[in-house]
């Protein structure tokens, strides 16, 4: 008689009901929501109020949202994205106006964005800080350089006909009849999704998630691989700056700040559809529409923008209540 | 003798899982009782259930002839009771004085007398243990020993009556180790009563005036260990012959596929010369701190070498990390294995195609297809035992995590296998399972290097065995030349001479 | 059978070369501090007058109450930030009660209604934080994140994002009083810090709250109810933020939109901080020097003619330097 029972070895579950409940609360919640404001806002639910939210609301969150998940998934957290997202914008901007082509100003751009991912790499690789203060260094820098690059904050507007081709182009143009905008994000989504839930790379990506010390000894490359994910965050958050640059025909410093909180937001109310609480893009996807959806019905019903933020706030905290809360019951 | 703790008819269950059924512990006090069971078989829980974090279904619990209802972890401190955790349960940034003082500490009005602290943990470590140890160390700064000291003495100082003990000598080597255990006999001598689980059956039979054993959740006996031995009673924790311990195989041993020619580690060690063979199982022991742990480690690229060199299958390589070793076909199960071995968030599947994922992936995309046919295939020819491969490791015992480290490994055709203490907190059910494994891998052809410092494993299963002592490769063995007394002498340093009287 | 070791002490020689690193690491912090504090009484005209000195202090009780009840919080959920424990909400709580003084002062209510209200306020938002990390188990980085916005909101809506005046004796006594040559604003720095330091350095709570977290399972083993621990945390630093609301008001002379903008600062400084313990951990008089830092430096840049827009980079560069710094000695 060698080894118990694997029932004796496996931890006892509760009800099945509890758990599996906890891991639905936010899409139970997402669709409560959906179908609430549907009823009582006048607008909600028209084909046009849709495509609106998505378009302006839904892309760019969604974007930063994808970048979020690869480095919460790898075990970490990214605080720069608002400073990628904002000296992409700002490279960008800065192009355009000294005469450059689109194309160039959007490698320069992206190119910024790199630079921040990298510098996050090597303060958490070389010198071993961890991510969240690593990630705070570069975004309170990143506010030295933007008050620098500025005159302490003044915006860029290019809003003269001869910019507006090339905004329009990325902006407000069309690809096989869908706003280039929410194309990008659906390319983005995919290629994320590959990456994190198809790929080698997403299984090395879990493993320094889950125990980066387990992942070293089993070979995987830990440093060249934060520095992917880090650097894959900030290109993200790149693109998102510059698609948000060509929608409002300018650089306004420091707008990258209010992505942040909802980036993490999103992400981590997608780790509530995981029974262990692990990041997916399925799940960021599902924060990032919660959101929005939440601050379009609450504008639709008359709130105000200020008892929208509250409203939202509580709303979160509820979601997160149950869906955490009822998780540690059941355990 | 009086009684200190009396826990009659103990039920506890965890859904479906009977983790205790009526179960019986009864400790005299100014007696050390030991407490033996495999894992599983209900230890841990019946003493989370004395100290309070399990809530007992039913049964009485009496300490000191005092009835108690709910059990709380402060409560039953109140009442005399102190546990020394397996894990040191001390606050890493604490001092040695916070730690010892801590829920009692000394007072002046409202501010903490920290001269008192200080002096009175000077004091009572001096006067149980000798120990001339500063009260503002940090806790982060002290050895293991160190650390087990601190809580013991914290117990004491809390006038503690009855000290249950928990795997108290795990990380020690020998000498702490009698420290501990002459401290012990002094406690019991002061009418303490000491609870003391453990694996080691040495030791268990060394101090241990009396003995309970706990299996499949009940108590099947309480023995005495100088009247029975050592193998009846791990037959009582197993239900099974004992002869059956170290398996035995016969060894087909091929070509050399490693060699080591001079390898150095600065002040670590130095000139080890050593050649592993194909279906060998070469033992490598030594005291801590001779090297030979640090061997392993640069074998497998966690340290970089300074001298000498390494061939592989006749080409010289050069590890510098482990991904560099791995990519060479060499495997290492890392002795802490829930820190290093597996991921114990992840699925058993992730777990098993975590080094291999090349060989199911086409394009950077894993054939999810291939993927799962290659794990259930190792799942069932390593015989884990688990619902299916999308469990959670850490839902598994320790047992069957050791294999899922090795499934991880043979499922990237590793040839070398660098086992670091493979047994240490294994039940002995889940030991033998091992010994299996690993006589399972040498006949398969592959070579291993087997790390221990338990002599009797070593000198049972090893083709080879190799002695470090202080960074020198002292002495070679053959399997049956040499047993686990002169081979303790040996790795201790002894002359020849010394050997030979023995 | 086990193997003998000769061996008996490895950890003494350790303890010295770590011990030295880590002195080393202090000193050096101590050293830098009062080298930039030099250098700025050389070169920067004005730096060493009274006037001076004594507005950098003030205008440090405010970034010092919040980032206390910052170190609070840290101390008692862990400085491990992703893992342990933080406070988001501190900025946007003393915006939040700073909005609620404003309106009721304009209303009419006068302080012996305002005051106890503010307070009840930053302390009730601290115990929503309680409730989320405590008792529904959200992760700190999270729940303190919903607070926050919580927080922020509802001061939207107080103040429609509007300045809202307040002027009152109380407010006039802490913005402009001053007693024995020193200012109202910098007595409360002096009287708080004070306070917290006996109750987190030299009282059994402080001492308790540390080895929550430091280890919480550890002090639950040994009996601490960790959870009240942790609520206590919270609220003690809402409390803090509703304090300090009532020395901004003063300031400022109104409540002002833009309150939430503080917390970098007071993260930075609560961060910073552990450079000057022994054992880097967050303290309340290592706060208070980086605090004083902090303000000195932004100070001397303004007085030297260095554009103010180098000071967030500067104490960013800094926090990394600390960081990396100290979990190097740690490591080693």
């Amino acid at each position: 008689m060698s080894i118990k029972a694997s029932a004796q070895n496996t931890k006892p579950r509760m009800p099945v009901s509890l758990e599996t409940f906890s891991n639905y609360a936010i899409i139970a919640a997402f669709v409560i929501i959906f179908i609430a404001f549907s009823i009582i806002a006048d607008g909600f639910l028209t084909g046009e109020n849709m495509l609106n939210l998505v378009s302006n609301k839904v892309v760019l969150l969604a974007i930063v949202a994808l970048g979020m998940t690869i480095v919460i998934g790898a075990g970490g957290i990214d605080l720069s994205v608002g400073v990628s997202i904002d000296l992409s914008s700002m490279v960008f901007i800065m192009l355009i106006a000294a005469g450059y082509a689109g194309a160039i100003g959007i490698i320069g751009g992206l190119a910024a964005a790199c630079c921040v991912g990298i510098a996050n790499a090597i303060l958490i690789n070389k010198l071993k800080i961890n991510p969240f203060l690593a990630t705070l260094g570069v975004l309170f820098i990143g506010q030295s350089i933007q008050r620098l690059s500025t005159q302490g904050g003044v915006p860029i507007y290019l809003t003269r006909s001869e910019f507006s081709a090339t905004f329009e182009a990325i902006a407000r143009s069309n690809f096989l009849g869908v706003p280039t905008p929410i194309v990008v994000m659906i390319l983005c989504i995919l290629v994320v999704y590959l990456a994190l839930h198809r790929s080698v790379f997403g299984r090395y990506v879990a493993a320094l998630g889950a125990q980066a010390e387990v992942a070293r000894y089993s070979g995987i490359r830990v440093p060249f691989n934060l520095s992917i994910v880090f650097t894959a965050c900030a290109m993200l958050s790149g693109i998102t700056g510059i698609l948000l640059s060509s929608t409002v025909r300018s650089y306004v410093p420091f707008s990258g700040d209010a992505f942040l909180l909802d980036a993490i937001g999103a992400t981590f109310i997608g780790t509530a559809i995981s029974a262990e609480r692990r990041p997916s893009v399925i799940g960021t996807l599902i924060g990032v529409f919660l959101l929005a959806v939440m601050r379009n019905g609450l504008l639709l019903i008359g709130w105000n923008f200020f008892w929208q933020q509250v409203g939202i706030g509580v709303l979160v905290f509820c979601v997160l209540g149950l869906s955490f809360g009822l998780k540690k019951r059941s355990e | 003798m009086t009684a200190a703790i009396e826990m009659r008819g103990i039920t506890k269950t965890f859904g479906p899982v009977k983790a205790l059924t009526d179960a019986t512990l009864m400790v005299k006090s100014g007696t050390i009782h030991g407490l033996v069971g495999a894992n599983g078989a209900g230890k841990s829980t019946i003493i989370k259930v004395l100290a309070g974090i399990y809530a007992r279904d039913s049964g009485t619990v009496m300490v000191q002839g005092k009835e108690l209802g709910a059990i709380t972890p402060a409560g039953i401190e109140a009442e005399g009771v102190h546990f020394i955790h397996q894990d040191r349960l001390l606050v890493p940034t604490s001092t040695v004085a916070e730690a010892i003082f801590l829920r009692n500490e000394p007072r002046f009005g409202p501010f903490i007398n920290h001269r008192e602290m200080y002096r009175r943990s000077a004091e009572l470590l001096h006067q149980y243990f000798g120990l001339e140890l500063d009260p503002r160390a940090l806790i982060s700064d002290l050895s293991t020993a160190q650390q087990k000291i601190v809580q013991i003495t914290r117990a004491l100082a809390n006038d503690a009556k009855i000290l249950v003990l928990d795997e108290p000598t795990a990380a020690l080597v020998k000498k702490e180790v009698d420290n501990l255990f002459a401290v012990l006999r002094r406690l019991k001598a002061d009418g303490l009563a000491i609870v003391f689980i453990s694996h080691y059956m040495a030791e268990i039979e060394e101090i241990c005036d009396v003995v309970t054993v706990l299996r499949n959740g009940t108590d099947v006996g309480v023995v005495t260990p100088s009247d029975v031995g050592i193998g009846q009673i791990v037959e009582m924790m197993t239900n099974r012959d004992t002869s059956e311990m170290y398996p035995r195989r016969k060894a087909a041993i091929g070509g050399p596929i490693l060699s080591a020619k001079n390898l150095t580690v600065k002040n670590t060690f130095q000139n080890v010369s050593f050649d592993l063979h194909q279906g060998e199982i070469l033992g490598v022991t030594g005291l801590l701190g001779s090297g030979d742990k640090e061997l392993l480690q640069t074998l497998f690229g966690e340290i970089d070498s300074d001298g000498g060199e390494i061939i592989l299958n006749n080409a010289p390589v050069r590890f510098r990390t482990p991904v560099q070793a791995v990519s060479n076909g060499i495997a290492k199960i890392p002795e802490d294995r829930r820190a290093h071995g597996v991921a114990t968030g992840l699925s058993v599947g992730e777990n098993i195609s975590l080094a291999s994922l090349d060989q199911v992936s086409a394009k950077g995309f894993v054939q999810l297809g291939s993927e799962a046919r290659n794990v259930d295939a190792l799942i069932s020819e390593l015989g884990i035992m688990t619902p299916d491969r999308q469990t959670l490791v850490k839902n598994l015992s320790g047992g069957n995590q050791q294999k899922v480290v090795v499934a991880k490994w043979l499922s990237c055709n590793s040839q070398v296998y660098l086992l670091d203490e493979p047994t240490v907190a294994v039940d002995v059910g889940a030991k033998v399972e091992i010994y299996n494994l690993m006589n399972r891998l040498a006949t398969e052809g592959k070579a291993l290097i087997f790390l221990s410092s338990d002599l009797e494993e070593i000198t049972e299963m090893c083709d080879r065995i190799l002695v470090i002592y202080r960074g020198e490769l002292i002495g070679e063995y053959k399997h049956g030349e040499i047993d686990s007394d002169q081979l303790l002498a040996v790795a201790s340093g002894a002359t020849i001479e010394e050997r030979k009287s023995l | 059978m086990s193997v003998q070791s000769e061996i008996s002490a490895p950890s003494a020689r350790r303890l010295d070369s770590k011990a030295l690193a880590k002195l080393s690491i202090r000193l050096g912090a101590f050293v830098a501090f009062g080298g930039i504090l030099l250098y700025f009484a050389l070169t920067a005209r004005g730096f060493t007058s009274p006037y001076n000195l004594m507005t950098v202090v003030e205008q440090s009780a405010i970034l010092g109450f919040l980032a206390f009840g910052m170190t609070i919080v840290f101390a008692g959920t862990g400085t491990d930030v992703q893992r342990g424990g933080i406070d988001l909400s501190m900025a946007a709580n003393a915006g939040l009660c700073a909005a609620v003084y404003a309106i009721m002062m304009r209303e009419g209510y006068g302080n012996a209604l305002a005051i106890p209200v503010t307070l009840c306020t930053g302390m009730a938002i601290g115990l929503l934080n309680g409730i989320a990390v405590v008792t529904l188990q959200i992760i700190p980085l999270l729940g303190t994140l919903a607070v926050m916005n919580i927080a922020a909101g509802l001061e939207l809506t107080l103040t429609e994002n509007t300045v809202v005046p307040v002027k009152t004796p109380l407010t006039k006594v802490i913005a402009f009083g001053s007693f024995m040559g020193i200012s109202t604003l910098a007595w409360c720095l002096i009287v708080v810090s004070a306070l917290l330091v006996w109750l987190m350095h030299f009282h059994r709570i402080g001492l308790r709250l540390y080895a929550v977290g430091g280890h919480l399972e550890a002090a639950r083993a040994a009996g601490i109810n960790t959870g009240r621990y942790i609520y206590g945390a919270y609220i003690a630093a809402g409390l803090l933020a509703g304090i300090t609301s009532i020395l901004i008001i003063s300031r400022l002379s109104s409540s002002t939109p833009g309150t939430g903008l503080m917390l970098l600062p007071i993260l930075a400084a609560a961060l910073l901080g552990t450079v000057f313990s022994r054992r880097f951990i967050p303290t309340i008089g290592g706060t208070l020097l980086a605090t004083l830092f902090i303000g000195f430096l932004a100070n001397g840049f303004q007085l030297l003619g260095i554009s103010s827009y180098w000071v967030a980079g500067v104490q960013g560069a800094l926090i990394l330097l600390v960081v990396a710094v100290t979990s190097f000695a740690k490591r080693n």
